[in-house]
């Protein structure tokens, strides 16, 4: 008998539908693409290049040679074909759309919440904007990304999303952070 | 403990980052070595006051394994060289 597959987001019971956001905003992104790019040995350079030259496609560092590739303008299975047909062999595409879960948190206070978890310098002279980083957000790896003046992404493992949810819940207390998914 | 580790790969980041493999000057001895050598390869440490060099990897970040040269006493951090260029410059 054929299974029957449902796709289901990590944090769907628990966020709200609500549009109204608050100043200090985490918007839950229902739906995007994210496919781990991992260079070939020696191809590293001509990768990098290659996936920075396509301005569809938002890439995030996460380590030498292994990237997150992510858009919002393309389905999972459209983002992988067209990856893995601009990168031939130099590169392994991976498909991680359900594997992931993308936050965006945005307001004037938003490097403030973020420094209660995160070691490392968010400054806009430091941390300026199409800047990423794997970092360590209280005890959960995340992928920090500076989209815009005051906006971060974050890019999370599907399994972790509820407990990062509830860290980010606590320290966007104090400035009362809004959370609802994105429209 | 050094509480700042300069990552090549991802700048300068907490500790709290990483997990320590330990000594990064030990050499896996011959299969057919005897017990005693395989002994001092496994458990004896040398847990030096001073400059020590160590494999930590960086799991919250880049995931790669580095080797970080330190000073158990003084935490001064002198060198951190990505596992794989290390290994080559020394012929591994
Ligand atoms: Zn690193």
């Amino acid at each position: 008998m054929p299974h029957q597959f449902q796709e289901r987001h990590a944090l769907e019971e628990l966020v709200s539908m609500n549009a109204a956001a608050a100043a200090d905003h985490l918007a839950v992104v229902a739906r995007q693409a994210i496919v781990v790019v991992l260079a070939a040995e020696g191809q590293e350079a001509s990768v990098a290049a290659l996936l920075t030259a396509d301005e569809e496609i938002s890439v995030r560092f996460s380590a030498p040679g292994e990237w997150l590739v992510v858009t919002g303008l393309q389905t999972p299975e459209l983002l992988q074909q067209s990856l893995a047909a601009l990168l031939r062999e130099t590169a392994h595409c991976v498909d991680q759309s359900h594997g992931r879960v993308l936050l965006r948190l945005s307001g004037a206070n938003s490097r403030a919440i973020l420094a209660k978890g995160i070691g490392i310098d968010l400054h806009p002279s430091a941390f300026v904007i199409g800047s990423s980083a794997n970092v360590l957000c209280g005890h959960i790896s995340i992928n920090l990304a500076l989209v815009d003046k005051n906006s971060f992404e974050i890019v999370v493992m599907r399994s972790f999303a509820e407990s990062l949810l509830h860290d980010l819940c606590e320290m966007g207390r104090a400035f009362d952070l809004s959370v609802f998914f994105a429209p | 403990m050094a509480s700042l580790i300069p990552c090549p790969h991802c700048g300068v980041r907490p500790k709290e980052e990483f997990a320590i493999r330990g000594d990064a000057s030990l050499v896996r001895p011959d299969p057919e070595s005897s017990d005693e050598t395989w002994n001092d390869y496994v458990h004896i440490r040398a847990n030096p006051r001073g400059r020590y060099r160590e494999h930590w990897q960086h799991v919250a970040g880049c995931r790669r394994w580095l080797v970080v040269e330190r000073d158990t006493f003084t935490h001064e951090v002198f060198s951190v060289t990505d596992g794989s260029v290390r290994a080559w410059e020394i012929g591994r």
